[in-house]
């Protein structure tokens, strides 16, 4: 009990009256580690979270329904529809209509000019439908979006307008197409149409700008499908609270037959896997962080502790059992640990944090601001605590090992 | 009373080995006040650092009150430095971050008597003539102060041998009279066996015995 009552008492004592300017940086060093190993991964699930979010908004949605394997459109998709919007949690309901079409584009006045041309994707979509669940009609850089009833009007991607905000090189766009243009579309059935570019958007998820949107019903007379088959190739959802996911699906296996329902991220397929190798590179920088701020608050607290190896070789010569002098720096170095955790999570909690909030970074996959997972601070604090409690013990179990004479007189 | 057989201290290994001390036998009665005197080099701090258990010797035997007190582990040596021995250094050795009083009663704090310790701790300052400086830090002070609260430190235990290494080594002319003055009257009022290291030739009127020691052996004189 005395022993344990001296080594606070020293530890209070070195604290107190010891070097304000060792403390401050000794605290300062850890605060900054802590900060910087929070901060690295929370950018790295930013980005990965601002990738997410622009598959969510512009391709996918939360939850996907597809029909069964070997069928290759949902009929009755109004009836699916009705079904799905008594499902609680709901945000909005959009039917995808897809196929491919080589798009022409004849951009000189004289007919005579060459005209461009390439194969894109185009989505017959509900446009009342389509705004409560994807982004796209927010992303429009000229031009305006379908409404119900537009028949002969489409909306291009900027990949597939191409212009100056294009980021493919011209000869992979149609070179520049402007709202009022005409362009013709070839489908696989060989039905050719012309329609009056309506709008052209720019997405922050880079693949959606590779699309073109005109309405289901217009797509589905150009496929020669019977209007009344109603028919839609997939169904996009948002939920409401997107948490709730998997129980969404569930409820909806249940309630629906016939049909496939997943989640945004099973279908996402590669864009998966670009997600978990960022979790792999989040890991490896946030392991390699922890481990710099180990060594580097090692190094400050070992500095420390060597400069009092007099004083530690004084206390064991006048009796003071080494396991006293062991705790009182571990207590030390335990607070060093504790107060730089407090400070950096201060620090990241109160400048970082709301910078970062209000300062998103603009990165062409979308605003990146700081993604935070306990799990990051979970592992730093660990760190950090271990690292202050090598780096208060290994010092001072280097000195007790020596002689008390070696320790007072250095020789 | 101590007793010290066969002692022997190597520094160092083969050719650049040195003796510090060799085959050195002696012994010192209780209560005595002992100097240990020599040239630099003769190897007076290594044996005083030897006897206080600070140090390990290469051979030979230490017998404090027939106990061997070489046989005991580190743990038990450490303590037996904390109850039975005291110790003062020859540069000053306070923990600057303690005020002189703490600095006396730390090594108490260990026996978990805390108050009854500050209550002698602040007594013996008062001995020592530190009375109104006990709430003052080391670097508030003089070093003859320090070296007095050292001493008294040395005393909070109530040991029964007190080392001290060169204790007026950095100390001037007045502060050096104070502190041998101060070994002297707790000598010959407490009873307490003092071990001192010294080099200066007129500390010897305030001890019993001086041991000479040249080249790591006893010297007759």
């Amino acid at each position: 009990m005395g022993n344990l009552k001296l080594a606070f008492f020293l530890a209070y004592k070195a604290i107190l009256r010891g070097s304000r300017w060792t403390l401050a940086l000794i605290i300062l060093v850890t605060s900054l580690s802590f900060a910087n190993l929070i901060l690295t991964p929370s950018i790295m699930s930013g980005v990965t979270q601002a990738i997410n979010k622009e598959q969510i908004n512009t391709l996918f949605g939360h939850i996907i329904i597809d029909p069964l394997e070997g069928s290759l459109l949902l009929n009755d998709t109004g009836q699916i529809l009705q079904k799905i919007s008594g499902v609680a949690e709901i945000g909005g309901i959009a039917p995808h209509l897809n196929s491919t079409a080589m798009f022409k584009y004849n951009p000189g006045i004289d007919s005579s000019a060459e005209a461009k041309t390439g194969n894109w994707n185009i989505i017959g979509i509900d446009p009342d439908r389509e705004t409560q669940v994807t982004t796209i009609a927010q992303s429009l850089i000229s031009g305006s979006y379908l409404e119900p009833g537009d028949t002969d009007k489409i909306v291009l991607g900027v990949e597939i307008a191409g212009g100056d905000q294009a980021e493919n090189k011209d000869f992979l766009t149609l070179g520049g197409v402007k709202i009022g243009d005409s362009i013709t579309l070839v489908f696989p059935t060989g039905t050719e149409r012309q329609y009056i570019v309506k709008g052209i958007f720019k997405a922050r998820g880079g693949n959606a700008n590779n699309l073109a949107f005109v309405s289901r019903q217009e797509l589905t007379s150009a496929l020669n499908i019977p209007a009344n088959q109603d028919a839609a190739s997939q169904i996009l959802i948002r939920l409401i609270n997107p948490d709730h996911e998997q129980q969404i699906i569930s409820k909806l296996n249940t309630l629906l037959t016939g049909v496939q329902v997943r989640s945004w991220s099973d279908y996402g397929g590669g864009i998966g896997n670009i997600v978990s190798s960022f979790g792999v590179v989040a890991s490896l920088i946030g392991g390699i962080g922890l481990v710099v701020a180990g060594v580097v608050m090692f190094i400050v607290i070992y500095i420390n502790v060597a400069n009092r190896r007099r004083q530690i070789g004084i206390l064991r010569a006048i009796g003071i059992n080494h396991k006293v002098v062991l705790g009182s720096y571990l207590l030390q170095a335990l607070l060093y640990g504790i107060s730089g955790i407090v400070l950096g999570g201060l620090i990241f909690g109160y400048i970082i944090k709301p910078f970062f909030d209000s300062h998103p970074i603009d990165l062409p996959i979308g605003l990146v601001s700081l993604a935070i997972d306990p799990g990051n601070i979970r592992n730093a604090v660990i760190g950090l605590i271990l690292a202050s409690v090598l780096a208060g013990i290994f010092p001072v179990l280097n000195i007790t090992r020596h002689s008390i004479i070696r320790a007072i007189w250095g020789n | 009373m101590i007793k010290v057989h066969n002692l022997t201290k190597i520094y160092g290994k083969g050719p650049t080995a040195v003796h510090a001390l060799k085959d050195i036998n002696l012994e010192i009665q209780t209560g005595e006040f002992v100097a240990i005197m020599g040239r630099s080099g003769s190897g007076k701090s290594t044996l005083l650092h030897l006897l206080g258990l600070l140090d390990a010797p290469t051979s030979g035997e230490i017998y404090i009150d027939n106990q061997n007190v070489l046989k005991l582990t580190a743990e038990e040596q450490a303590k037996y430095r904390l109850n039975r021995l005291g110790y003062v250094f020859q540069e000053f050795s306070l923990i600057s971050e303690l005020t002189l009083l703490e600095n006396v009663y730390i090594p108490a704090i260990c026996l978990g008597r805390e108050n009854h310790f500050k209550q002698r701790a602040t007594a013996i300052l008062e001995t020592v003539g530190l009375g109104p400086r006990i709430r003052h830090y080391p670097h508030e002070v003089s070093g003859g102060e320090q070296q007095r609260a050292a001493i008294a430190r040395a005393l909070i235990n109530s040991p029964g041998i007190v080392f001290a290494d060169e204790p007026t080594a950095n100390l001037d002319a007045t502060s050096s009279r104070i502190i041998l003055d101060l070994f002297k009257k707790l000598n010959r009022e407490s009873g307490q066996t003092i071990v001192m290291v010294t080099h200066e030739p007129e500390d010897e009127k305030y001890v019993d015995r001086v041991i000479w020691l040249k080249d790591g052996m006893i010297e007759q004189k």
